[in-house]
Parts: structure tokens; sequence; C-alpha cells
């Protein structure tokens, strides 16, 4: 059934705010949990159920007003301390708010969809009738008004709201009628919500999962103000750049006194271009947060699934990073926190056993450091057992007896990544398919980053995530190859050496740099990318050491040209693929200089090297 | 599109002639005259600077900067596979709109944009000299002194070579 609303402005009022109270709402029914006497807590959470329940019953959707009407009973029982939070109460109350997303997600898409909800208002009704053992009992059967007869039939009719004495309730006379034909009075009703929305300060975020839309950008006024300052300063020094020209034209000015002039001009120039650009990338940046919160409530629900007890502690949700990035971490991270729970943490009765606390902790931090954001996921679980992953790798054919004897215990930890790895012997509905990991792997590739993995057995593990802070400038290092300019993202740039070449060695055929302690395979750029050796054989020449995920190789260069920030500009779609080759940037002289894309080299120099 | 050819509607001058009016830039490859609809042609520029890409189709000379838009650059020389010459005073970049995709292509010179009637096109005889792929060419244009090889530019990459660009 197609939506008919009279007033599409207020239906999208609607969604937009149902949007943003349910994702907190999954937030603060988590932390309720955990703390059960949190009266504002409490509140918040009815209210916002409440909020929900009054705009869908003004507006007519039927399935939604059912749904939240029982929770917002359920809920209004808690409140008053006639029904205590279990686990038990909260997955029910979870499934409901599960519930209410769906047909919000049903309504957003523009069609009604007639879904099954009894089968979780089922689940409701006796939380309505269930007593806490306690003498209060009759007293709060009779003031909750009729929880013994909560047909679906009588659910609809929005009277149960009187007994809420919030102060909100929906006042909308009518009986169930499908299609809304608000009285007049009640056309403002969204309008008392709208400082409340307000309130919620988080820019450009809104909606969760399903109901999240990437389309539209919300700003904070202030950023906009300081956007609109560097702007006229812009405008100003343009005007002074005019008159310059104009000066010198005329004959006003001589051209030193012009040298000079400009010199200044330019130094301002430069210092607003790139106060200019800080403002419009932070306006593309995003607490992480948006992705953290979605946490609280997996964790939970896992930890029950799992039969394990885990404390989720997050940090630095504030920290800002790009849209994109934003948007690409959530699965990489999702995966890392089933992979620490379902493999990291023990049960309690290990933990006891293994002479920790019973309950397991999972630590969640997001922080800057220079020009990245570093994420990690830490647990202090059982930590990897690199025999079990080798012993499994092997079993898996991942790779020969004689591939793992060789093996650093760092590179044991990268197995984990390889497709196809596990070490479950058989698959469950949370792990055991070798996916997961191969996910994060490839998703953080894709966006430059690098992953770390810190264990130790018995202490758990680490997993750090280093990630830019943005995709569309980036910091790059421009190097020479036999004449020809490349830039490196600086990003994945670890170090750079200058070496004599007769320090290289040749191992199976593949020419490597002992640097400290590591073997570092060596890619030749000027064979790579077949250039034309235009200078004379040269002793020495630079390294340039990169790391793309879990792996390093050095970058064999002529010579370094200098560090530069670039916008990085597609190469369209005819050359989009080109091995080794990311994209493209113009140099302040208008030349094309092509970014390496450091994932493509490591990856082609393995295979480079396999082919051998 | 299996045309690319956008007829216009005869004005005036050739009223006597039949068939509608197209437009078109001719430019010389080798010798030979050719020409492309002048609406497939964003603009045409001198030689920049070339920046060459790696491990793309010896046709593919690089990329430029169009006023800050990174365009692949494409040899007509070498993607008809005519002998390469070098560039002089005359070699233009003719910068076109290939499906969707600006694209620039090297050619010899350019020489005018020219009215022809759509039924002075004829099909193109079936053994070409010139090496110049069949699929490519959507006619050609007998006029007087000159003849006129019209090209199509949507055929210019084969199906195979668009997989080989995008799975290169």
């Amino acid at each position: 059934m197609p939506i008919d609303c009279e007033d599409q402005e207020l239906l999208e009022g609607f969604l937009q705010e149902t949007a943003e109270l349910l994702e907190k709402l999954d937030d603060d029914l988590v932390a309720l949990e955990k703390s059960t006497d949190d009266t504002e807590l409490m509140n918040r959470i009815f209210r916002s159920i409440h909020t929900v329940k009054g705009a869908s019953s003004f507006l007519g959707f039927d399935l939604l007003v059912r749904v939240t009407h029982k929770t917002e009973d359920v809920l209004n029982r808690l409140r008053k301390g006639e029904l205590i939070v279990t686990p038990e109460i909260m997955d029910v109350i979870l499934e409901a708010t599960d519930l209410v997303k769906t047909l919000v997600a049903d309504i957003k898409g523009g069609d009604i969809i007639d879904r099954e909800i009894d089968e979780t208002i089922n689940k409701l009704i006796p939380l309505l009738t269930m007593t806490v053992a306690n003498p209060e009992e009759s007293a709060s059967v009779a003031e909750t008004g009729e929880p013994s007869a909560p047909s679906a039939e009588e659910a609809v009719q929005p009277e149960a709201a009187a007994g809420t004495g919030s102060g909100e309730s929906v006042t909308v006379p009518q009986e169930q009628q499908p299609v809304p034909s608000p009285p007049p009075p009640a056309v403002n009703r969204p309008a008392p919500e709208a400082p409340k929305k307000a309130a919620l300060p988080k820019a450009g975020e809104k909606g969760g999962d399903d109901l999240s839309d990437n389309t539209t950008v919300r700003v904070d006024v202030k950023r906009l103000d300081d956007l609109m300052n560097q702007v006229g300063e812009l405008v100003l020094e343009r005007n002074r750049m005019i008159q310059l020209n104009q000066d010198l034209q005329g004959g006003i000015s001589d051209e030193v006194s012009f040298g000079e002039e400009f010199g200044k001009l330019t130094k301002r120039m430069n210092f607003v271009t790139s106060e200019l650009q800080m403002q419009v990338l932070k306006m593309r940046m995003i607490p992480v947060e948006k992705v953290f919160k979605k946490f609280p409530r997996i964790v939970r629900s896992l930890a029950r699934d799992l039969g394990k007890e885990v404390d989720l502690q997050i940090f630095g949700e504030e920290t800002e990073l790009d849209r994109s990035v934003v948007d690409e971490i959530g699965d990489p991270l999702i995966h890392l926190i089933r992979n620490a729970m379902d493999h990291g943490l023990e049960t309690p009765a290990d933990r006891i056993a293994a002479g920790k606390s019973g309950t397991g902790t999972l630590v969640l931090s997001a922080v800057h450091e220079g020009n990245s954001i570093i994420i990690s996921i830490k647990d202090d679980g059982r930590g990897i057992d690199t025999e079990r992953v080798g012993q499994k790798a092997i079993e898996k054919g991942l790779i020969t007896p004689e591939q793992l004897s060789l093996m650093s215990p760092r590179e044991m930890f990268d197995l984990i990544f390889l497709p196809g790895f596990s070490t479950k012997d058989k698959a469950s509905d949370l792990s055991g398919r070798g996916v997961g990991m191969d996910v994060v792997k490839t998703n953080i590739k894709k966006l430059n980053g690098l992953i770390e993995i810190k264990s130790e057995q018995g202490q758990g593990s680490e997993f750090i995530l280093r990630l830019p802070l943005t995709l569309a400038i980036i910091q790059s290092l421009l190097v020479d190859v036999e004449g020809e300019v490349y830039s490196i993202p600086l990003a994945s740039v670890l170090e750079t050496l200058r070496v004599d070449q007769r320090e290289f060695h040749v191992i199976g055929g593949q020419e490597v740099l002992k640097l400290r302690d590591m073997v570092l395979p060596l890619i030749r750029l000027e064979q790579v990318f077949k250039v034309q050796r235009a200078t004379e054989a040269n002793d020495f020449c630079y390294v340039v050491v990169i790391g793309a995920a879990d792996k390093r190789v050095g970058l064999v260069v002529t010579r370094l040209v200098g560090q530069q920030e670039v916008a990085i500009k597609s190469l369209g779609t005819y050359l989009a693929n080109v091995p080794g080759i990311a994209g493209s940037t113009i140099l302040g002289d208008g030349r094309v200089t092509l970014i390496i894309d450091p994932v493509g080299m490591i990856d082609g120099g393995e295979g480079a090297a396999a082919a051998r | 599109m299996s045309n690319a050819l956008v007829p216009m509607k005869a004005v005036n001058a050739h009223a006597g002639e039949r068939g509608e009016l197209i437009q078109l830039v001719s430019f010389s490859l080798d010798n030979e005259e050719y020409g492309v609809d002048v609406l497939k042609v964003r603009e045409i520029i001198r030689m920049p600077v070339i920046t060459r890409v790696p491990n793309t189709p010896h046709y593919v000379q690089g990329v430029i900067n169009l006023r800050g838009k990174v365009i692949p650059i494409i040899s007509m020389r070498t993607r008809f596979g005519l002998s390469v010459a070098g560039h002089d005073k005359q070699t233009r970049i003719m910068v076109m709109d290939v499906s969707g995709e600006l694209m620039g292509f090297v050619v010899d010179a350019v020489s005018e944009v020219i009215r022809v009637s759509s039924s002075e096109i004829q099909p193109s005889p079936a053994v070409m000299t010139s090496g110049i792929d069949q699929e490519c060419i959507s006619g050609v244009i007998n006029q007087a002194e000159r003849l006129l090889v019209l090209l199509n530019l949507e055929n210019m990459f084969s199906p195979e070579e668009r997989q080989c660009f995008s799975s290169l």
C-alpha cells in the first residue's frame, strides 16, 4: 500500500526525527541494562518511544502505533518499577525497536508492507501482566489500566497514552483510521518536537543501518560562518591582486615594488587557501561515533548468543574523520569485534580458570595521529595461538609446512587475513567461513590503511587500524624515476633511505635490501613503469619504504623531489584500472603526475615474485 | 547509439538537395581526410605536456591537464595502425565526448567545419587501404575534389578493448 500522506513535509520531518530517536534509543537501551536505576535515562527512553508513537498515530501508521504502544506500556512499567530490567525483557524490547526500525524503513521506502508484527507484540504482552514478586503487584496492575486484555484492535487506539502523564500525550480522538485526516489543531503536533531534534548536536548524521541517508549533510552553523569569513578574505585578496595588476599596467608601480607586493600577496593567498581547504575538509568530517554507536548493541547481543560476559569500553568516539572513510570502516570493525568476541574472549568459566575476572573487556578506541586516525580493538582474551593458526593454515592448504617453518610470529598473525582461513572446523552463523578477516583486509586496503596485530598468548590481542583522514586531498611524496615524476601517498610511506645499489641482494631472483632486522623486497619503479633510462646508471639511489595493510616493500627511485599536498583526480573510466596507479594529480606547473597505488604495488610485487 | 551523426534540419542553401544537413569537423591523418560530427567535439587544443601512463595500450599516449580535469590522450595514428609521425605546428588534440567520457585524440591537423547533406554519405567501400577498423567508419563522403572518411567514435573501442581497459 503506497503511503497516502497529504503533507509530504510532515512525513519527511517525521522520518528524520524518528530515525534520530531510534538511533539514540538503541544506545540508551543497552546503557540502561547496565545502569538500571538511572531514572533520567529511563525517562529519556520512554520519551523517545512515546514521541515516535505519537507522531505515527497522528500520521496514521497503524502497525507502527501498535508496536510502539505496547513497547511504551512495557517501558512504563519498568519506569514505575513494576518490572525490573532483565536481559530477557531487554531482548524483547530490543526486538520491538528493531521491528519499529523495519516499519519506519518501509515508510521511508514509500511503501507500507503489511508485515507480521503479532509475534513481537505477543512477546511484549506477557510483560504487561508479569510482575515482580512483591506486594505492590495488585496495585500496579490496576494502575496500568487495561493490561489484561490487550487485543490487537484495542492496542491501536491511543488511549493508554493518557496514563503516561508525560505531558506529551496524543490527543487524537479518532478511532483507528487508516487514512489520516488530521484535525486542524493537531497540525502543529510535530512542532514541539523540533527543539528536541536540534538538541542532538551531531552534525551531518542521521539514521542508522537502513534508515541512513548519506545524500545530505548537516553542518554546524559555526563552521559555515568560518567558511564565509575565509571566502570573504579570499575575495579581498583577489581584489588586491586586480589592483596590483592595474597599477603595474598603468605604470603607477614599477616592477620592483610590484614584485615585493606580489610576494606578500602570494603568502596571504597561500594562507587563505589552506585555511579554506581545512574548513571545507572539516565540513566533510563526521565523528567516528556514527559507526561506534552501533557497537554496544551488537556486542550485547553477541555476548548473549555466545554466553560470554563482555564489558565494552569506547574511547575517542568524538574523533572526526572523512565521511567516505566512516562509510567504509563500519564493516571491518564489526568483523573485528565479532572476531574478538568469538575467538578472543573466553567463556566466564575459562576466564576464571585462567585467573582472570569472569567479564572480558573489549576496548574500542579512536585517536588522531598526524594525518591519520588510529582505531584499535583490544581484548583481554586468550590471544592468538600462532601454532594453531599455522596448523590450520596448512590443513586448509593455504600454505605449505615449509613456508610455515620460515615464518616469523608476525607473519603467522597475518595468516588469519588469508581468504578461506578459519580456526573453526564447522561454520556457525557467527564465524567459521573464513570471510570476515578477508573483508577487513580488503576494506582497509581500499582505504590505503594499515593493519597491525599485537597479541600475547593468554593476555589478549589488539588490532590496530591506521587510516587516512580523508581521501580527497592527500599528502604525497614526489619522486623522480629516470626523469618522470610520480607521487606516492605519504600515508603509506614509512621511511626513505639513500642506499648504494651494491648493498642490494638477490634472493630467488627478487632484489632485496637488508634493513635493520628485516629483509625488504624491492621494486624498481623504472621496470614496473617501463621508463626509458634517461640518466647514467648511478650507484646511489633512493628507496622509499611503503607499507599497506600488513606488508612492506621498498620502491627504488632515482631521486626524491619533495613533499606536497595534492588533490586526487581520477583518470576517468578508460584508465581507471592501470596497474600500480591509483589516480593522478596536477602539480603547481599544471603538469599531470600519476599517483602510485601502494596496495597495488605491493600485491603486484608479490605476484611478480611468485611468478618467478 | 548506432549513428553518431545527429542530423540537423536543412535550413536554406541546399534546399534543393534531399536529406538533412550535418556538420562535420574535418581533420587530416596521414594525408587522408576524416570527419567527425561537430557535436561530439568539445574543443581543439595544441599539444600540451603529456604525462605518460605506464602499462596502457600502445595507442594511449598519456594524460593531460585540461583546465583541472585529467583526460586521456589517444594517438589516432597508432590507434589506426598508421605510421608514427612526430608532432609539428599543425598537430592538434581534438577533445571529444566518447560515450559520455572526455578523451583527447591526437591528429595531424584540423582543417575546417563542413556541412554536408546526409544523402551525400555513402557506405564505406568493403576494402579500406589505410588499415582503419571498419567498425569506426560510418561512411564516406565523396565531394567534388575531396574524399572524406566519416568516423564514429562510439565504436572506436571495441567491447573487448573496453573490457581490457577496465580489467587492466
